[in-house]
């Protein structure tokens, strides 16, 4: 499966090129390890071989976008969540969608080193990742072990629901896949949930890893570096992060897309994705949207609803 | 811990809630000013800021509240239709109430975030929202705070004391 589809990839990204459509391809090229890929710019046809599909590719690449496409037409190799991601920034007026020519791909999830260490894996003597129906299979040197899909993927993986892209020019490959597993259960007690996350915050060392790699953090001026109003200042102690990591799941607030990229960044393991699916579940329950599905729709925060839910209507 | 331990131990200890008010000018601040004016008697809990419009409620001004150790936060707008700058109660309606989901999420009772419309006229309401948040929170106990270091007593928390705190 990984063939054909990254055959295609190349052959859609040289087309793109040869045309002159675009003046770069973004996509992922085999990283330092067979269980990585980093992310590759293509600027001349000759190039696209570099260019691979396999459960390695999980960084979200419309993070390069708000500033690649901001002048120049631009191909991007695109997961259904990075799809969404372009559907984001494309509301948001931060790319024009003239200016992308987005190569969609069919996905059945991509793999976090941590997960596969969890799994039982040495990465060392990983040789090869490929999808094989629900299990990831795994080449090491002496043999193939078959883990299911659900033990070896990325945070955002397991409740995704988009196995094909939202939106692009060019599709490749086919999902029948339908299952997504149910999310996580509340904390009990008020208490335990106050508990909870200033334990996981005590371990937050603000390396911004997390707003980094994320598609929808492109302020130009983030909330936490200002100087003129200290909203977060640089004592390593749990309340700075929370404020740091309350305040960005708020702006992310109908704008993340649940592609868990956040997660998988942190050298700290910290469950990020937890506090951006509450925020998702109650933007869904309230204003019964869900981000990063319609080109033409407004951001949800952007408008309003005269029928909204009312503070005095309890 | 029940309800009565909470409250008999914290009047003796003699800790009183402190409510952060977040209150637009033209509606809910001037309904403040009314309740003053008219000598009505309400707790003085409430520390009050004043915001040109509760559509200029960031989120991050309730959460700065709660990271500093405040009991409750309180935001107060005009009625829907009465904004002075038309739509922007609408747009903090919007955010206002899915802030309000949020901390449950994360462990803020419901009873220590108030989000309301008091108009520039409704002093008696303004009296009694305050006094119902003060009770409410009286109630529940001081809030444990946002970080790992556990309930703080009056005396000991940092930045809702008048003098200034020792580090930067």
């Amino acid at each position: 499966m990984i063939q054909t589809m990254e055959q295609r990839i190349r052959e859609e990204a040289r087309k793109l090129l040869e045309s002159g459509d675009v003046t770069l391809v973004i996509g992922w090229e085999a990283g330092s390890a067979p269980f990585k890929t980093t992310p590759v710019f293509i600027e001349s046809p000759e190039d696209v071989d570099r260019l691979v599909w396999n459960p390695a590719c999980t960084n979200n690449l419309a993070v390069y976008l708000p500033e690649l496409a901001k002048h120049a037409k631009v191909g991007i190799v695109a997961k259904p969540c990075d799809t969404r991601s372009i559907v984001t920034l494309i509301q948001e007026k931060q790319v024009a969608r003239e200016n992308v020519r987005v190569i969609g791909l069919a996905c059945a999830g991509v793999v976090d080193d941590a997960a596969l260490s969890n799994a039982g894996l040495r990465l060392s003597e990983v040789r090869a990742l490929d999808w094989d129906g629900e299990n990831l299979k795994v080449s090491t040197d002496s043999a193939a072990k078959s883990i299911p899909l659900s033990e070896a993927v990325k945070e955002g993986c397991p409740t995704c629901e988009q196995h094909m892209p939202v939106m692009s020019d060019v599709t490749v490959g086919e999902s029948n896949q339908q299952s997504a597993i149910s999310d996580q259960q509340s904390l009990d007690s008020f208490d335990d949930r106050r508990a909870y996350w200033a334990e996981q915050f005590d371990r937050c060392i603000r390396c911004y890893a997390c707003r980094q790699v994320c598609p929808s953090c492109y302020c130009s001026l983030c909330f936490a570096d200002r100087n003129d109003l200290k909203w977060t200042n640089k004592r390593m102690v749990a309340s700075e992060a929370w404020m740091w990591h309350m305040g960005r799941a708020m702006h992310l607030a109908g704008r993340c897309i649940g592609c868990g990229e956040c997660e998988r960044a942190c050298p700290m393991g910290l469950p990020i994705m937890r506090l951006n699916r509450e925020v998702a579940r109650h933007v869904e329950e309230l204003f019964g949207y869900i981000p990063g599905m319609d080109l033409e729709e407004a951001p949800v925060l952007g408008r309003f609803d005269p029928e909204d839910k009312d503070p005095n209507e309890h | 811990m029940t309800e009565q331990t909470v409250e008999h131990e914290n009047a003796q200890n003699g800790w009183r809630p402190v409510i952060l008010g977040i209150l637009c000018n033209w509606c809910s601040y001037a309904g403040a000013d009314l309740a003053g004016s008219s000598r009505l008697k309400y707790p003085p809990n409430v520390r009050i800021v004043r915001v040109p419009c509760s559509g200029r409620v960031n989120p991050l001004y309730v959460l700065k509240g709660f990271q500093k150790g405040f009991d409750g936060v309180m935001v107060l707008g005009c009625h829907p239709g009465d904004c002075h700058y038309a739509k922007g109660n609408y747009y903090a309606r919007r955010r206002i109430m899915l802030l309000r989901e949020f901390l449950q999420s994360v462990g803020i009772e419901p009873e220590r975030f108030h989000f309301e419309w008091v108009s520039a006229s409704e002093g008696n309401r303004f009296a009694e929202v305050v006094a119902e948040m003060t009770a409410a929170i009286e109630k529940i106990g001081p809030f444990a705070g946002v970080d790992v270091t556990g309930p703080q007593r009056r005396g000991e928390r940092e930045s809702v004391q008048s003098e200034p705190s020792a580090s930067p």
